[in-house]
């Protein structure tokens, strides 16, 4: 067994700011080097080093989330990751939201983020291997203890047992700080797990029932102030004049700056900011995107499409023979709208600088860019950059972003006072950054036999990739003048317009199929709207376009659709499996008259999601009744939330399926809040079935996976219940 | 100056009479619990109780409420005192993020205050003005439904072995 020395001086560092307590960590990293001390046990007015695991006196277990909580449920699926080994009820332990380090990276992206399905899939094994090591060793303390052979001794909830006797954990930590920490220690088997896979609830749902969660927007430090600004209605438009006379005067108006995206109105509270904010007049500059609609975005990826000019992805086989050679062919095309996430939490951060340090407050997914973003915003140390995470009140791709910190850190420095900055509803809704629009052209062959023999695709649009590296640069290069970072982000952008296809532009659109001749090509087209990963990122609108086309030529070579999905994935007994339990579901459902049901299949993010959707359609209006979702996402560690996140990505994707559409007008976007960016309500939240099924692999996505099905599931319906296929988000009937 | 009963206790304030009420009782009284979302009264997320009934508070200028008593969820339930909805918030594992619960409990609180025993229909027509983003609304609906004094019968109909 290897070993690796626990600190007598870490040991003794935290226990001085704790009040005594053993604290176990990991560094999934390798060895840290990093020397910033974390705020881990900052309710205690404490820091302390590199933990995931705290054993207080009182035997309190504390444990620290690596990952960012946005309600996908990772705090207590981590958390049910280490109990299980560790031997701690994860709803026994004191959770807390951890800082930024090294040592919280995320063991898939080599960074400290949360995102793309991966936190359970990327913590199964080391967040266990911690809990292993750590109730080896207080094993190895307690038998030294007590006097006893360690195979004597056993554990239960928090406590070593010996002799029939309980001695809680707490009363080894002493002993156990002065011993070697075992780093493999072995892990149970999966049939003696007894939180991992068992039905449990959350640990969070407490303090989210009692309004005592904090997130963001709940932080209150002495003397916050609190900033809106006054932002272009046309993306990047700079301000030509300003008149804020008539903001100064009005009411705990205290500071007015200009910020690189506008007119930062600062007051005694927020309030007081919004009424000053709308006096504000500013003129802002004409740019190419002010002249452009929703219509003319869509023409001009219709022509890219019709040039046939972009960049070459995948080319497997022969499609233009395959195509030559099918029995049936068809061909269409797909349109996907601009999308903003709005979460329910309007983007927030607070900032405070004093001297050469900062304390940041926000709910971010991706911690580690906010040292190196406050330090080059107000000029300090990014060492000295102490950052506090809170719950993220939604995140969905939207809390990946950092332009508010960004803002935040440069009010904050500009005023010298302790900032928070809120972006109002309008804010989110108009300003990105935005689910780019897409619209995606499939041609598809099938032989006599319905055999798919030929899929050829292309998506016209804007890249996703090269506007986040834009945005994160200045975060991961502090150092980096501004004008070296614009190249940078600029060349990103080139490479991805003539040289490779970016993978969030055209993921879902070709992988599902068994079609031996495939061809995929990208056409950029980018008017300069800001852009972000947005739930499912490019699956979001591929799995429509191609579940779409599925279901479309099935129906063309008059194969019933469960039947063909079946013949053309038997590459993937997976994928298959969910299909053929979707279809056995389906073929037992009796639905009302009037009522019709569709069916999608799409993989992402590891996980394959089969989704039948029960549609009807009165007055002209799309109403869905019930979803039947079939998910196989490996083990499932939580199957509760496992079906939460399914029940989520599905109404989450139905109001942008039924609902989802914002509108450029001489370059700004239309609609602001959600009177005109209308979402989902209960009374039109249909019933969700989650059906999962565990192929017996290692845990893979949920908190995405569930959505991309739904949209072509309800379109496919509508067209058994009205003969109209519908190939535009969202979904309309003529 | 401008007094009101807040979650028991008489308070007054000298804040400008044209402030929404989920800024005085957010930033004057420090009770966090109730959020703000769109600032213009279409989800929900800050919803109190005045004089019993589910308010939008961001939209409620404190002047339309002097004289009245207020609930916010703070004064509903604590996590060592748990209102029966926030337990069964709980036991449903309802919220994801959590953000929009306050008010989603609050007005469900509304709801049963006024009708104990609601049909499906009527919870969707009280819930409607709540938008939840992580979609909770089946779970939302369950933990009404188990909470509301069609509870008994709502379980009967559930199989043996399934927990209510």
């Amino acid at each position: 067994m290897k070993s690796v020395n626990v600190s007598r001086r870490r040991f003794l560092q935290s226990s001085a700011v704790t009040g005594g307590g053993l604290v176990v960590g990991f560094s999934l990293s390798g060895c840290s080097t990093n020397a910033v001390p974390l705020p881990v046990a900052a309710a205690e007015g404490g820091w302390t080093a590199n933990a995931f695991v705290q054993i207080l006196p009182d035997n309190t277990v504390r444990f620290y989330t690596a990952r960012a909580e946005m309600g996908q449920g990772v705090t207590t699926g981590l958390a049910t990751l280490l109990g299980e080994e560790l031997d701690v009820n994860p709803l026994d332990m004191d959770v807390r939201l951890a800082s930024a380090h090294e040592d919280y990276n995320n063991p898939l992206f080599g960074m400290q983020g949360t995102g793309g399905s991966s936190s359970t899939r990327a913590h199964f094994l080391p967040m266990r291997q911690a809990g292993a090591n750590t109730r080896m060793l207080l094993l190895q303390a307690a038998a030294s203890d007590l006097g006893a052979e360690i195979t004597t001794l056993s554990t239960d909830n928090g406590h070593v047992v010996y002799a029939g006797q309980r001695y809680p954990y707490a009363s080894f930590i002493e002993s156990a700080s002065l011993l070697t920490i075992a780093v493999d220690a072995p892990l149970k088997p999966a049939d003696e797990f007894q939180y991992i896979g068992r039905e449990s609830r959350r640990v969070d749902a407490i303090s989210k029932s009692t309004g005592t969660a904090d997130f963001g927007l709940d932080i209150d430090i002495p003397d916050l102030h609190y900033a809106v600004v006054v932002r272009a209605p046309v993306a990047g438009a700079k301000m030509l004049t300003a008149d804020t006379a008539a903001a100064r005067a009005m009411p705990g108006v205290t500071d007015i700056v200009e910020v690189a995206s506008g007119v930062a109105v600062v007051a005694e509270s927020f309030w007081q900011a919004t009424q000053a904010a709308s006096k504000v007049q500013v003129e802002w500059e004409e740019t190419d995107l002010s002249g452009i609609d929703t219509a003319r975005l869509r023409a001009d990826y219709a022509a890219a499409l019709d040039a046939g000019d972009g960049v070459e992805g995948p080319d497997e086989g022969d499609v233009q023979a395959a195509f030559a050679a099918a029995s049936t062919v068809r061909e269409a095309d797909y349109w996907a709208p601009l999308l903003s996430h709005s979460p329910m939490e309007p983007m927030n951060a607070v900032v405070r600088i004093q001297g050469e340090a900062a304390d940041v407050w926000t709910g971010i997914q991706f911690p580690f860019a906010v040292a190196g973003l406050v330090s080059r915003m107000a000029d300090i140390p990014a060492e000295n950059v102490r950052f506090h995470q809170t719950y993220l009140g939604g995140g969905f791709g939207r809390r990946g972003t950092i332009t508010h910190l960004a803002e935040a850190a440069d009010v904050a420095k500009q005023t010298g006072k302790p900032i928070q900055l809120v972006w109002t509803r309008e804010d989110d809704i108009r300003q990105g950054p935005f689910r780019p629009a897409s619209l995606m052209r499939i041609k598809a062959g099938v032989d006599e036999s319905g055999q798919l023999v030929a899929w050829e695709t292309a998506r016209a649009g804007a890249n996703i990739s090269p506007d986040t590296f834009r945005t994160l640069l200045p975060a991961m290069y502090p150092w980096l003048g501004d004008f070296l970072v614009e190249g940078v982000a600029n060349a990103s952008e080139i490479f991805f317009e003539n040289f490779s296809t970016d993978e969030s532009s055209t993921e879902g659109l070709f992988e599902d199929y068994d079609q031996p001749n495939t061809r995929v090509t990208h056409m950029t087209v980018d008017h300069g709207l800001p852009l972000t990963f947005w739930r499912a990122v490019g699956h979001s609108y591929t799995a429509f376009a191609k579940e779409s086309m599925i279901d479309e030529i099935a129906q063309a070579a008059g194969i019933d659709e469960v039947t063909f999905r079946l013949q053309n994935t038997q590459s993937s007994p997976r994928r298959q499996n969910v299909i053929r339990i979707a279809g056995e579901r389906m073929a037992e459902m009796t639905v009302p008259e009037g009522h019709h049901l569709g069916m999608a299949m799409h993989h992402s993010f590891s996980t394959d999601v089969a989704e039948i959707a029960e549609v009807s359609v009165e007055n002209g209006q799309i109403r869905v009744h019930k979803v039947t979702c079939v998910v196989d996402c490996g083990q499932a560690v939580n199957p509760d939330i496992v079906r939460s996140q399914m029940e989520g990505g599905i109404i989450y994707g139905l109001t942008a399926a039924l609902y989802g559409d914002l509108n450029l007008e001489a370059g700004a976007i239309k609609e602001s809040n959600f009177h005109d960016y209308r979402m989902l309500r209960m009374n039109e939240s249909p019933e969700i079935e989650v059906v999962i099924v565990d192929s017996g692999t290692e845990p893979t996505g949920v908190g995405e996976p569930g959505l991309p099905p739904i949209a072509p599931a309800v379109a496919n319906a509508v067209f058994k219940a009205t003969g109209q296929r519908l190939r535009s988000l969202p979904l309309k009937l003529a | 100056m401008i007094s009101f009963t807040l979650n028991g206790e008489t308070v007054s304030t000298d804040i400008d009479a044209s402030t929404p009420l989920l800024w005085v009782v957010r930033d004057a009284f420090k009770l966090k619990g109730s959020k703000f979302g769109c600032g213009a009264g279409l989800c929900g997320a800050c919803t109190m109780h005045v004089d019993g009934a589910a308010i939008k508070t961001c939209v409620t200028p404190i002047a339309a409420v002097a004289g009245k008593s207020i609930t916010t969820i703070e004064g509903l339930g604590t996590p060592d005192d748990l209102h029966p909805l926030q337990a069964a918030w709980h036991e449903y594992a309802v919220p994801q993020c959590g953000y929009c619960q306050s008010g989603q409990i609050m007005a469900a609180a509304a709801l049963l205050d006024a009708n104990p025993n609601p049909t499906g229909a009527d919870i969707d027509a009280a819930m409607s003005g709540n938008i939840c983003r992580c979609g909770c609304y089946p779970r939302i609906k369950r933990a009404i439904q188990s909470v509301s004094e069609n509870a008994l019968a709502y379980d009967a109909m559930a199989p043996a072995g399934e927990s209510a």
